[in-house]
């Protein structure tokens, strides 16, 4: 019986892990290419810095990225560490996963009966991810994001704005008026370089993933879904049983819409919803991929406070729908 | 040549990127994939596993090209070591799952189909053409007698007679869900194991339902035991 499960949950680790892979590869492709044809990520540090901007332009950069939310870990990771607002590059991490072309249209061809689902998710998707942007900005970024991220991060950022100590290289005093126009053209990085640079990072993140999704397997082969789907009909524990499942199921993004519809008719509305929010920001397949931007406070934070804006925006849906 | 002593790691991710290549390129011809995920999926990984091939080889001729030495560290030694021993092991051992196991764990597939474009004759019919046709008309008189030909996997079922089920995906083996059709079993019928698959001829029935009242269910009139079919999931 054991090994029987065991087996089964070797199959579901190899398909979610098979499945997200190609996704990763794209990530790190276009983390690579953006490295490639804007060394130096100037254009990262113009984004703007404003708490709300910020992070509704990092939503919209989602657009331009058609990938879930596998993909854009390493995209997000590179944002930050070439000096982006924390919230543009928070922002993107969080609503990318949904406010992406691909992702809008697996849920409309799920829905079509159902439009205010088509608008409710985008929508959703952005409360969330400024909510948490804003939230992790009171935080300070030394007690964030990770030590290696941070260090990388902080040779990006102008020296008036992290100091000397913080940034531990570069030159004392304000830099003279005439350096800060003519400023050093970025070089760009010997093929090579790039190469092995984003081999390191598709390994390491692919390592990431598997811990994730044996995780994923293992609790999705020993806990039986019928026990979170039991309490459908009732208005809050439906939508606190959705987002445990959207955290244990882990598929992407562009296919959850599809896997909701598998149980849309015996839940809430607000449920489904806050299934189709929670599930792009964070499951246990990214726990361990959002380790890589994040110290354990942060990925805390990150998951409180998404399953607080979920719940929030779930019952709020459930008050309007039912 | 042997490479310099430094230029190892250049080596180690390209043999461990061409794994993960082998995966993915491997799978895409050995089946497993139709065991693991929807088609759609398909050709994205074995386009994957190409560009994963090239980029591997890209870092062999960097290992052994000339170049910048390079040090590497413990963790990128750590990862590079164990990505490698994973990939071998997900190459080495096919998946190998429980229909029965997971359909066990999973709640029934409750989509309501509101559409259906046309119909197919009755013999024709799948078993998921059958239970999205009994869930789109549910009065049971309406197909009594109706000539049946499909094949599913034996589901065990609590307080009543195994059913024949398939297993609906929509992804990958996570999103699963079950769905199944009940059989009037022949008497004096040894059971079939859990997970067996069967073509069945038969007709459709009326039986009792275990909640009262009357429900349709295939009536066999030749049972036979099939090998897993190539494509066991459906859309």
């Amino acid at each position: 019986m054991i090994l029987t499960r065991l087996a089964t949950a070797w199959a579901l680790f190899q398909g979610l892990l098979i499945e997200a892979l190609p996704f990763l590869l794209i990530g790190v492709l276009i983390s690579a290419g953006a490295r490639w044809f804007a060394p130096g990520g100037r254009w990262l540090r113009r984004l703007p810095s404003h708490p709300l901007l910020g992070p509704l332009t990092g939503a919209a950069l989602g657009f331009a990225l058609p990938a879930c939310e596998c993909g854009n870990v390493p995209v997000a990771r590179r944002m930050l560490s070439g000096g982006a607002p924390l919230g543009a590059g928070l922002g993107f991490l969080f609503a990318a996963p949904v406010l992406n072309p691909i992702v809008i249209a697996s849920t409309w061809a799920a829905f079509p009966d159902q439009p205010w689902l088509l608008l409710a998710r985008p929508l959703g998707a952005v409360l969330v991810a400024v909510a948490l942007a804003l939230l992790l900005g009171l935080v300070p970024e030394a007690l964030l994001l990770q030590a290696d991220l941070l260090a990388e991060r902080r040779l990006h950022q102008p020296l008036a704005a992290v100091g000397l100590l913080e940034r531990s290289s570069g030159l004392v005093g304000a830099p003279p008026a005439s350096a800060l126009s003519a400023e050093v053209a970025p070089v760009r990085p010997p093929l090579a370089e790039l190469m092995k640079h984003a081999s390191q990072e598709f390994l390491y993140l692919a390592l990431l993933l598997v811990m994730g999704s044996v995780i994923a397997a293992l609790v999705q082969s020993f806990v039986p879904r019928s026990w979170l789907l039991a309490v459908g009909g009732a208005p809050t524990l439906s939508i606190l049983a959705l987002m445990l499942l959207a955290l244990v199921v882990s598929v992407c993004s562009s296919v959850d819409a599809f896997l909701a519809l598998s149980f849309a008719a015996q839940v809430t509305p607000g449920a489904l919803l806050a299934f189709l929010l929670l599930g792009p920001v964070i499951d246990l397949k990214l726990v361990s991929l959002l380790g890589l931007l994040f110290r354990p406070r942060g990925l805390v934070l990150t998951t409180a406070g998404a399953a607080l804006m979920v719940l929030l925006i779930g019952q709020w849906v459930n008050l309007w729908r039912l | 040549m042997t490479p310099p002593l430094l230029q190892r790691a250049a080596l180690w991710r390209a043999a461990s990127l061409g794994l993960w290549a082998l995966v993915m390129l491997y799978s895409s011809v050995d089946g497993r994939l139709d065991l693991l995920l929807r088609a759609v999926f398909h050709p994205l990984v074995a386009l994957a596993g190409l560009l994963l091939l090239l980029v591997a080889l890209l870092q062999l001729r960097l290992a052994f090209g000339p170049g910048r030495q390079e040090r590497g560290d413990r963790r990128q030694a750590r990862t590079l070591l164990l990505t490698a021993a994973i990939a071998l092991l997900v190459l080495l051992l096919p998946p190998a799952p429980s229909f029965a196991d997971l359909a066990g764990q999973r709640p029934r597939d409750e989509t309501a189909e509101s559409e259906l474009s046309f119909v197919l004759p009755p013999a024709q019919r799948s078993l998921t053409d059958w239970v999205r046709l009994l869930r789109s008309q549910p009065d049971p008189k309406l197909f009594a007698g109706d000539p049946v030909r499909i094949s599913g996997f034996v589901l065990p079922m609590e307080g009543e007679p195994p059913q024949l089920a398939r297993l609906l995906v929509r992804c990958c083996l996570a999103d699963a869900s079950p769905v199944g059709l009940p059989v009037h079993w022949p008497a004096g019928q040894a059971p079939f194991p859990a997970d067996q698959w069967l073509a069945i001829d038969g007709v459709m029935g009326l039986g009792p339902a275990p909640g009262g009242g009357e429900r349709l269910e295939v009536v066999p009139s030749r049972i036979r035991p099939i090998p897993r079919p190539a494509r066991p999931l459906e859309p």
